[in-house]
């Protein structure tokens, strides 16, 4: 039975691995989101704004968790289904009030999720490589963001491109550690009329099979 | 001058008229509860008195006040209308079950440009009539562009015809004494009861101050479905604070909402707001005289300074964002 298993899990080696699961952290950004001006229509023929308040809202960087499943097409091409799960805060400050109310930063956390599918391109004998892998990928993914309560759900697209390395070590090069940096532009979510890049930083624990 | 009358006006035809609510919303005691008061039935039909004055003839006058209810009519989340019946002989402001509205020559009333009264069924809050006086003690215009020197027939039709429409006044706006009264230095809402000065015609459009406010009274089944509300309370060492003025702005629209604290928890509610993050600010009532706003038995808590929420709050789409504690400290 032992010398069974033992061929078995040579053969997974020897054999081209079809399957990648992989999961860890990531690291994203923070989000510039803008400012805007509470404004009152002043007492002039023109009736010109007149600022009752200023406002700057930011998306602050935060770790999260991700999840990868991934799938090999060719020796080099594998397709990627991910989940990420992130709680970024999203802070207000405000300030310039008309009269001159302390300034303050407001904030709320918000839950994210971003469900995504990529298309992986390695180099360096693909899914039959040992050692170092180099790989890019890029992809797109549904964007889910629930404010604080939970009950105002915000959506969005996600676009994203990056590279990494993935080194395979342990018995038949199944297990490995898979690191990649990214640019990931957000199309809605909380921030509903504007488009953002965000930066992201990941490392996983990967297995292949 | 100004128009802080009009309420006071409504208050004294009919005397179980109160504050509900935001913006502020009028409404009527039925038993132990309130009601809003409002009409059950469009269009609102309405007649104008045969008589112009100096600079505006009745026909002009009409045209005016049609457009001032066309643009309440344009709110796209309500469904108001109003009717145009015919000129009469009859002035504004007497019981006769038409509603009617047109020039008065009011020389006591010599700060109040224009007023509403109601007549009320009290047993439901239902309005029977309305009517609308301008003062003749003041000069009008119905130019396209605003009358230099004269009072605009439209912008201040737009503001009695939300009263009409069971609105009371908006506290959004910013205010300095000047002698005999006060003069207002920016406003953003229609229903702000200090006019803008002589020949300003920026009140011929509605605010998201006053959007809110007639969508929480008359809002469509759509509408309800898309808006949402944000209540609590304001507080100062753990005490409400009734009377104060609370503002709602929205980070994504700009979308500024003000609402008032109604009671000693000092519990406010503020609907009709559009889904989205939103800073809140609360301050005294200091920008009007509380009589524009609240009758003499209500007492307004002025001690405060102006504080903003140190969370941001979001407001679902149909639902609403509940038990927000707002804490200002004494000044």
């Amino acid at each position: 039975m032992g010398a069974l298993m033992m061929s078995a899990a040579d053969a997974v080696a020897q054999s081209s691995p079809r399957i990648e699961i992989s999961g860890g952290g990531i690291f994203a950004g923070g989000v510039d989101l803008g400012n805007r001006t509470a404004q009152l229509t002043s007492n002039t023929p023109a009736g010109t704004p007149s600022t009752f308040f200023v406002t700057g809202s930011d998306m602050k960087s935060a770790p999260g968790v991700q999840g990868r499943l991934g799938f090999f097409v060719t020796r080099s091409l594998a397709i990627e289904g991910g989940v990420r799960i992130a709680r970024p805060k999203l802070e207000v400050s405000i300030t310039n009030d008309v009269e001159s109310a302390a300034n303050i930063r407001a904030d709320e956390t918000v839950s994210q999720y971003l469900f995504d599918g990529s298309a992986v391109w390695h180099f360096k004998g693909g899914r039959d490589a040992a050692g170092t892998v180099p790989f890019l990928f890029g992809g797109a993914g549904y964007l889910r963001e629930l404010h604080e309560e939970g009950a105002l759900v915000e959506e969005g697209a996600e676009y994203h491109a990056g590279g990494g390395v993935k080194w395979w070590h342990g018995p038949g090069r199944a297990i490995g550690i898979r690191v990649e940096a990214s640019i990931s532009i957000r199309d809605g979510g909380v921030d509903a009329e504007g488009r953002h890049v965000v930066p992201v930083a990941a490392g996983y624990v990967a297995w292949r099979f | 001058m100004t128009r802080r009358g009009a309420s006071l006006a409504a208050l004294l035809m009919v005397a179980a008229v109160v504050p509900l609510g935001a913006y502020l919303k009028l409404g009527t005691r039925v038993g132990s509860r309130t009601e809003s008061i409002r009409w059950r039935q469009f269009p609102v039909r309405y007649f104008v008195t045969n008589t112009g004055t100096t600079g505006v003839s009745a026909q002009q006058f009409q045209t005016a006040v049609d457009r001032a209810f066309t643009t309440w009519h344009n709110v796209q989340t309500v469904d108001v209308s109003a009717q145009f019946v015919g000129f009469v002989q009859a002035p504004p402001f007497i019981e006769d079950g038409a509603n009617v509205l047109g020039f008065l020559n009011r020389p006591d009333q010599d700060r109040t440009l224009a007023a509403t009264t109601f007549t009320v069924d009290q047993t439901d809050g239902r309005l029977l009539e309305s009517d609308i006086y301008f003062n003749t003690l003041f000069p009008w215009s119905t130019a396209d562009a605003g009358g230099t020197d004269r009072y605009d027939v439209e912008s201040i039709a737009l503001h009695e015809i939300g009263h009409m429409l069971g609105l009371s006044h908006s506290a959004l706006g910013e205010t300095e004494l000047i002698a005999g009264g006060r003069r207002v230095i920016a406003a953003e809402s229609v229903m702000f009861p200090i006019a803008f000065s002589r020949g300003n015609i920026s009140d011929r459009t509605l605010k998201a101050d006053d959007l809110a406010g007639i969508s929480d009274i008359y809002g469509t089944t759509t509408a309800n479905r898309q808006l949402g509300s944000i209540s609590g309370r304001v507080t100062k060492n753990a005490n409400g604070v009734q009377g104060a003025h609370v503002v709602a702005f929205n980070t994504r629209t700009g979308a500024l909402v003000g609402g008032f604290t109604l009671d000693s928890n000092g519990s406010f509610v503020i609907a009709g707001l559009s889904p989205g993050p939103h800073v809140l600010r609360a301050e005294p009532l200091d920008d009007g005289d509380l009589n524009s706003f609240f009758d003499t038995s209500f007492t307004v808590d002025l001690d405060f300074k102006a504080t903003f929420h140190d969370k941001v709050v979001a407001v679902p789409k149909g639902g609403g964002a509940r038990d927000v504690d707002i804490k200002v400290t004494p000044k």
